[in-house]
């Protein structure tokens, strides 16, 4: 065996055990400060917490947050705020969080659920 | 002549979208299933491993359409969700929006939710 393919090895290895370990890392994981997330969910109901508030061109409704799974509503507003998402408003509100500001509304959003 | 040929043509559109095709409802269930991988048979996500996924139970039906649309297009990137939606007509999205759209589930707007619960 050469040393590159050793070396393959020796990583695939590494990862196969500790794949698990970081997920389950993730699980238990404090997510954010629910607390500090309802503060700054505030801004978010000028669109989020009108019942049936329409986007405009093109016109469809915003998406109801309350109660969105937590790892999606992270991924979700990263994604706005790297660009990789684009809807403008909220790529400037994904622009103005810290990734810490992001698990606290990620968590406090996801912890509602329907009335 | 240009101008019957574009009269012609929006008129087809004009019927194209008026009679777009219904999709019987057992066939709606059929695609969705597909869905169901990740977003639940009851559209929630529910489990831990699913938290990566958004529920769609009673998500609007026109913003599910227009995530759709936005995989379809390639303007909204998501390597699993660009497969899924390519296939789909706009009878087919439309439907499956709807569906999943009708379905209960935890989604909520902010309005009911100033005091954090």
């Amino acid at each position: 065996m050469t040393r590159t393919k050793l070396a393959c090895a020796l990583i695939a290895l590494t990862a196969a055990f500790t794949a698990p370990a970081f997920a389950a890392d993730a699980a238990a994981a404090p997510k954010g400060d629910a607390k500090a997330g309802k503060a700054l969910v505030y801004t978010c109901g000028g669109c989020h917490g009108v019942t049936g508030y329409m986007n405009a061109y093109p016109n469809y409704h915003v998406p109801r947050i309350g109660g969105q799974n937590y790892d999606y509503l992270v991924a979700a507003l990263t994604e706005y705020k790297t660009g990789q998402r684009n809807h403008p408003t909220m790529r400037a509100q994904g622009e103005s969080l810290s990734d810490q500001d992001i698990k606290d509304i990620a968590t406090f959003l996801s912890s509602l659920t329907a009335k | 002549m240009k101008f019957a040929i574009a009269l012609l043509s929006v008129c087809g559109l004009a019927y194209g979208v008026a009679h777009a095709e219904t999709i019987p409802p057992e066939k709606v269930k059929e695609k969705a299933a597909t869905c169901a991988a990740c977003h639940g048979a009851d559209g929630n996500s529910d489990t831990p491993a699913q938290s990566a996924y958004p529920r769609l139970a009673g998500q609007y039906h026109d913003y599910i359409a227009r995530a759709l649309h936005e995989y379809k297009s390639g303007e909204r990137k998501n390597p699993i969700m660009a497969g899924m939606a390519a296939p789909l007509s706009e009878a087919e999205i439309d439907a499956l929006a709807r569906y999943f759209a009708a379905m209960p589930g935890k989604l909520d707007d902010l309005s009911k939710h100033e005091q954090g619960n």
